[in-house]
């Protein structure tokens, strides 16, 4: 779904003209610069080619190394079409075997299935709620063909489905649909009564979060925070330390600066968050580099966007080249990617997986405003991750490449977000699983 | 980890005398965990956590912990002491390479 680009003598005065109407305009690619990053090398989205020519994804320590480059990615350069619809019918001599069916159903390495359909069985954990409850589905009395083609590519009959098309991107076979359909016409009600209200998604507690985020004794990146003071005060080798231009301190001298950000920048042509800046701005002036996700990088954004703890979101998007970068960054919301051929739009949007259960994790929704407690403190990772380490995090299992973290791409996306929260409070680091 | 052994203590706003006081307590730790080799065995190294955690109020003693490698990293302990007196309630935190990290908070009376 790479859009048509928009000359730019008729985008400007449509953009200028139509402001209620601007998020429905055709983004505009050709004004993008070409952008070199300034991450730490794991966090750039290199692919290597081993000797034996196998390609290897470069990403964090401990994250996957699959290689996904055959599938669209959140690049402005990547106009690769959408994945085309297959009509597909069920493979002749394959007998179905339920048992491997429901194997394949519930396999990880896979889907899997799982994670957005509820079946019986006590070893289902946990079990998500952004498709259908199939717990009764052979009920429905639907053919085999007509199940097949809806695991294979069920965009046939539901051209904005969230579910993949999973034979259409090769990640079941046609043999392993026929027993993953055999599998689901066993399902007949009535479904067994739950034991555990935690095991259906429906009756699942939804987490309650982590206390107080700004309590120091609650959230250890508050006191990892204070390892920016020094940083704020050293001289780096171009004789200037941070605290020689931004007098009174980090506190008073960033007041209400995060409330501003991301925005669109002149002097570097593209959006920026905070933490884009700094990677540009603190090596300008103090000749100090501060590479994007650099344990430095991420103490020192977490302590800038401290000193507009309580304020709210203002960012300004009333500039042409903003605006043109909210369109860019909403078209990136709603453009399948990946093997998954999955859209942010998919979980974060209350019309489809947005407070729904994804697997055991409950799905944010978009027009909560997801980005004003960023960089927060992950308690399953006991580290602290900005906003674009989250979103490469999110992307990984979606089957994509990601791209660089200060990439322009994220940047405009990250807009895009901020805009739900534009007038709530900033509160920074937060606190999350 | 540069920011080993930070110790941060909250207590309540307001404090009366005689009451019984919740202190929280939190330290920037990596409370190092049994590491194995290929093989599964056990590697033998020596690990760095905390061991001891003793809190003292107006000089005396008042609580000790012996804690283990099973306790998280960046470990919270928190505690109840009945407040009889103005003056600093310190918390010690001691690791096996002999590090020791100290937190007060001083208690005081409105």
């Amino acid at each position: 779904m790479r859009l048509a680009t928009t000359p730019r003598w008729l985008a400007i005065p449509v953009l200028a003209v139509g402001c209620a109407t601007m998020a429905s305009d055709a983004p505009d690619y050709t004004s993008v610069p070409a952008w070199t990053t300034r991450a730490v090398p794991e966090a750039r989205g290199d692919v290597r080619t081993l000797p034996g020519g196998k390609r290897q994804a470069v990403r964090y320590k401990g994250w996957t190394a699959a290689d996904f480059g055959k599938f669209r990615t959140y690049a402005y350069v990547d106009t690769r079409p959408d994945i085309p619809v297959q009509r597909a019918a069920m493979p002749n001599g394959v007998a179905g075997d339920p048992k491997k069916g429901r194997a394949l159903f519930m396999l990880r390495a896979k889907g899997p299935c799982t994670g957005c359909h509820l079946i019986p069985g006590d070893d289902v954990w946990p079990a998500g709620s952004v498709g259908p409850d199939l717990s009764t589905i052979a009920d429905r009395r639907l053919t085999n063909d007509y199940l097949f083609q809806q695991v294979y590519d069920p965009r046939v009959v539901f051209p904005q489905t969230s579910m993949p098309p999973w034979g259409a991107v090769g990640v079941f076979t046609p043999e392993e649909i026929v027993h993953i359909v055999a599998f689901l016409q066993t399902l007949k009600g009535p479904a067994p009564p739950e034991k555990d209200p935690d095991r259906n998604p429906q009756t699942r507690k939804k987490p309650v979060g982590f206390g107080d985020n700004l309590d120091p004794t609650n959230n250890p990146a508050v006191l990892l925070a204070e390892d920016a003071e020094p940083q704020w005060q050293a001289k780096g080798p171009a004789g200037k330390a941070c605290a020689d231009c931004h007098t009174g301190g980090p506190e008073k001298s960033m007041k209400g600066v995060a409330t501003r950000y991301p925005r669109f920048l002149p002097q570097y042509k593209r959006v920026m968050s905070i933490e884009d800046f700094l990677t540009v701005h603190g090596p300008e002036m103090t000749g100090t580099p501060l590479p994007a996700e650099s344990e430095a990088h991420l103490t020192m954004a977490v302590r800038v966007k401290m000193a507009s703890n309580g304020m709210p979101v203002a960012i300004d998007t009333s500039s042409p080249e903003a605006r043109a970068a909210l369109t860019r960054g909403k078209a990136s919301f709603y453009r399948r990617v990946g093997e998954r051929n999955h859209a942010c739009a998919d979980c974060h949007t209350p019309e489809k997986g947005a407070n729904k259960f994804l697997g055991g994790r409950l799905l944010g929704n978009v027009t909560d405003g997801l980005t004003r407690h960023f960089p927060t403190w992950r308690t399953d990772r006991t580290e602290v991750w900005d906003m674009r380490k989250r979103m490469q995090w999110c992307m990984t299992p979606l089957g994509m490449n990601m791209l660089p973290s200060d990439s322009i791409e994220y940047a405009e996306l990250e807009l895009y977000l901020t805009t739900f929260d534009v007038g709530k409070p900033i509160s920074v680091p937060g606190i999350r699983h | 980890m540069s920011d080993i052994g930070k110790v941060r203590l909250r207590i309540p706003s307001s404090i009366k005398a005689g009451d019984v006081v919740r202190v929280r307590s939190l330290i920037i730790h990596p409370m190092e965990r049994i590491e194995r080799d290929a093989q599964g065995k056990i590697i033998d190294k020596k690990y760095n956590y905390i061991t001891k955690v003793t809190v003292t109020y107006l000089g005396k003693a008042v609580v000790s912990f012996d804690t283990t490698q099973s306790v998280s990293e960046n470990p919270f302990f928190s505690f109840a002491f009945r407040a009889t007196d103005p003056g600093p309630l310190k918390v010690l935190f001691t690791d096996t390479t002999g590090g020791r990290y100290e937190g007060t908070a001083d208690i005081k009376f409105s």
